[in-house]
């Protein structure tokens, strides 16, 4: 493709970290039920939403990610009882915290998706890689080697 | 203050002497002015040599971790240095009996830059504080100067100027007087995006990364530390802005809630990046969404992170 055409179509990366019990399972339900969500999404599964390290985060934007997605079972839903609850303050305050640094909040997300929710999946997944295509690339905490 | 410097020699001699501790880890002079070092004394007879002094600044507590644990140690701690010591307590590093710990009521410490600026420290010999004063000596003659004008900004906003905890307190408390912390975080966050992201980028790019200052911090105290890691190498080596980024969000992260605000880390940091106002964005927002919390001030209140409930505000953005 050349330089200029793809610089015209501009497709967000995103990256999805999916707790393996509500939000996995919330994605499995979009695609079996053959609901459409863009492809610009990579799924990673982790055990809890808790599991989710900022490290993670990171190192998703340095390797090119223009928008990380953090999505686990509704609070008060969780498969280990009060991991997204820990979850929750941890995530609030990276939030905010990458806001304060100059990060544009929209690139950073937090999600409470259930199993059975697979067309919130698709509608969270559709917004998110509209806004990001909106915002354009991320070149803030990117690895410019 | 001269008062309280022999009082430190006393109770030094004392402790070591009587066989209450093996080790004494107070402050000591360096050819410099501006320079209190630490100091590790183990014969009495060295004790002569411990003073306080306008800048005896840095926290001896981090010390500890580096001492054989099965010795007893005495040492001075500040409230800024209390706070830390009680931090390590909680996070299982230090052990209390093992340690005898003086108290030093101190109502600021003295920044040579703020000297320099002033335009004093050319041909300075010494400085020493009397009441409210400094008086600077030089070859000839010596001027004098409100003491509060050349205190780090850090002591300014000092709320614990008196240890929260001590086996025995030298000298009386002080009074305390704290200016808003949280003042150039505020500004900060009422900036706009880009120009926040380039101040932080502005600073971070002056980062050496010497890890002064997560060394002199007394809540990263990890024995295997995330940075030092070969396998997995979350931090790489070169010099890069992200990989600088990712150093100074993960530092200040892992300390949020434990951060005891004593601004060593700012102090410490040879190229001037403010640090310390990292760490006030956490602890700003921990007691805006969680409630105050002051870490190490209270060792039986549970720390933000360690615990949640079941109405906090969320995170997740709409939709």
């Amino acid at each position: 493709m050349p330089v200029n055409l793809k610089l015209q179509s501009f497709e967000p990366l995103i990256i999805a970290f999916c707790c393996n019990w509500c939000s996995y399972a919330g994605g499995d339900l979009a695609g079996t039920s053959r609901m459409t969500y863009p492809a610009n999404v990579r799924v990673i599964r982790v055990p809890c939403s808790s599991r989710v390290s900022s490290n993670f985060i990171l190192r998703a934007f340095q390797r090119g990610a223009d928008g990380v997605v953090v999505a686990g079972c509704h609070p008060g839903d969780c498969h280990y009882t009060s991991g997204n609850y820990f979850a929750r303050r941890r995530f609030l305050l990276l939030q905010r915290f990458l806001e304060f640094l100059g990060m544009e909040p929209e690139r950073f997300q937090v999600h409470w998706i259930s199993a059975s929710e697979g067309n919130r999946f698709a509608a969270v997944m559709t917004e998110t890689t509209d806004k990001i295509r909106a915002l354009g690339p991320n070149r803030k905490l990117r690895d410019t080697r | 203050m001269k008062q309280l410097s022999e009082i430190l020699k006393e109770v030094a001699f004392g402790s070591l002497s009587s066989g209450e501790a093996e080790m004494v880890i107070g402050w000591q002079k360096g050819p410099f002015w501006w320079q209190s070092f630490p100091a590790f004394i183990t014969d009495p007879g060295g004790t002569g040599s411990l003073i306080w002094d306008p800048f005896s600044v840095s926290n001896l507590s981090k010390y500890l971790l580096k001492e054989v644990p099965e010795k007893k140690i005495a040492l001075f701690l500040k409230g800024c240095d209390a706070l830390g010591f009680n931090q390590m307590l909680r996070d299982g590093r230090v052990d209390r009996e093992k340690v005898l710990l003086f108290g030093i009521p101190c109502d600021g410490l003295v920044d040579p830059a703020r000297v320099e600026a002033a335009g004093l420290s050319k041909g300075l010999l010494q400085v020493k504080k009397e009441q409210e004063e400094l008086i600077f000596y030089y070859k000839k003659g010596q001027r004098k100067a409100p003491a509060r004008d050349f205190y780090y900004a850090k002591c300014l906003s000092c709320r614990y100027p008196n240890p929260v905890i001590y086996d025995q307190m030298l000298g009386e408390a002080v009074p305390c007087q704290p200016v808003e912390r949280f003042a150039d975080v505020s500004k900060l966050e009422t900036t706009p995006l880009e120009e926040r992201f380039s101040y932080w980028s502005r600073h971070f790019s002056r980062c050496i990364r010497c890890f002064a200052c997560r060394n002199v911090c007394p809540a990263c105290s990890c024995r295997e530390c995330i940075f030092d890691l070969a396998e997995p190498r979350w931090l790489g080596k070169a010099n890069e802005l992200s990989e600088t980024q990712f150093y100074h969000i993960t530092r200040a992260y892992h300390v949020a809630g434990r951060c005891v605000d004593c601004g060593e880390c700012a102090r410490i940091c040879p190229v001037g990046i403010p640090l310390a106002e990292l760490n006030r964005k956490f602890i700003k927002d921990i007691n805006e969404l969680y409630g105050e919390y002051d870490a190490g001030a209270d060792l039986d209140k549970e720390a933000p992170l360690l615990t949640f409930k079941t109405d906090d505000p969320d995170v997740s953005s709409g939709s």
